[in-house]
């Protein structure tokens, strides 16, 4: 019984030890908006749910994603929601169905860092841009 | 020595104690997936009456693949029989979900004399049975995983509905789909004949 209790001590400790140097650690964050703008000129009406066509089909409701820091450290993550249909063109076409792009937006909190890039479904990155012109926000278009 | 009895003394015990074993109880058969072969049609409906087919109509690419059980799927097989609803969808697609429940009805309602048939494309199988559970789907579902079907059809986006005559016939398709009460005019104008 000594024993066990000797070799158990050592690691409860340090258990307790990380649990408090962890929270200790964790840095203030802030909440943003990370918006994706997948420009696949689809025919949809504007406003309805939608997900991203072609090349962009990983774009889509529940599609798990990830905010990651320069080093390629994942600083928030989650599921995207639908994207909503955008019309691409000014222009009043007259049709209820019209070229649209689908825009994703999703809510996050992370830490101050120099850059951000967004990882979908285990894709190559892309890089977010700041951009507060409607509430803060990290922005990435597709094809850029 | 008597060390060496005491593993034999506890073993023995643990053994009268399996001598009188609780039944184990039979494990709940697993439920037949959604959308597979119990969900092929029956007979047509002897009295069925159809309008014919626009001459002009193209043909609906015929496909194979498996539905959601592995059984092996042919439409024309199908269609070869009376006309076929195609419901191009995705497990995660919130229109397809808002639509699907009155489709789900209007299939029922429509068993064996207009057979509709889920296109799930590139999809997880057990999201897929999630979503058919969820909406009641009892139809065929053909699982669709490289979109070879979807792109045969042209379909970039769920959810699409196409409509396949009796032979084969390419009537019409909704990118985008449509809902329940639309689709139900749409096949008393195209297919049914004898429909108010």
């Amino acid at each position: 019984m000594r024993r066990s209790i000797t070799t158990l001590l050592p690691l409860l400790l340090a258990g307790a030890t990380g649990c408090g140097t962890v929270g200790a650690a964790q840095e203030a964050v802030d909440p943003t908006t990370v918006r994706v703008l997948v420009r696949d000129i689809n025919i949809r009406a504007a406003g309805v749910d939608c997900a991203g066509t072609g090349p962009y089909q990983h774009f889509h409701n529940r599609a798990p994603f990830r905010v990651l820091d320069p080093d390629g450290a994942a600083l928030a993550s989650g599921q995207l929601p639908a994207g909503t249909a955008v019309a691409a063109f000014a222009e009043d076409l007259g049709v209820e169905r019209l070229p649209t792009y689908c825009e994703f937006a999703v809510g996050v909190r992370v830490p101050q860092r120099t850059s951000y890039r967004l990882e979908v479904d285990g894709r190559p990155a892309l890089d977010l841009t700041p951009d507060s012109s409607e509430g803060p926000a990290l922005v990435a278009v597709v094809p850029s | 020595m008597r060390r060496a009895l005491l593993p034999l003394l506890l073993a023995a015990a643990l053994l009268g104690g399996c001598s009188t074993p609780e039944p184990e109880p039979e494990p709940a058969p697993a439920p037949a997936p959604a959308g597979g072969a119990a969900a092929l049609p029956g007979p047509v409906p002897a009295d069925l009456a159809l309008r014919p087919a626009p001459g002009t109509a193209p043909a609906a690419p015929a496909f194979t693949g498996a539905l959601t059980d592995g059984t092996p799927f042919a439409a024309a097989e199908l269609w070869a029989q009376r006309p076929v609803v195609l419901i191009f969808f995705n497990s995660w697609c919130t229109t397809c979900a808002s639509s699907q429940a009155a489709l789900s009805e209007l299939a029922r309602s429509y068993r064996d004399r207009v057979i509709f048939v889920g296109v799930a494309g590139a999809d997880q199988a057990d999201e897929v049975q999630d979503y058919l559970r969820a909406h009641r789907v009892e139809y065929p579902v053909v699982l669709d995983d490289q979109q070879t079907i979807w792109r045969s059809y042209a379909v970039r986006e769920p959810p699409a509905v196409v409509l396949v005559a009796k032979g084969g016939a390419l009537l019409r398709g909704w990118p985008g789909g449509l809902d329940a009460p639309t689709l139900d005019r749409r096949l008393r104008e195209l297919v049914l004949a004898d429909q108010p």
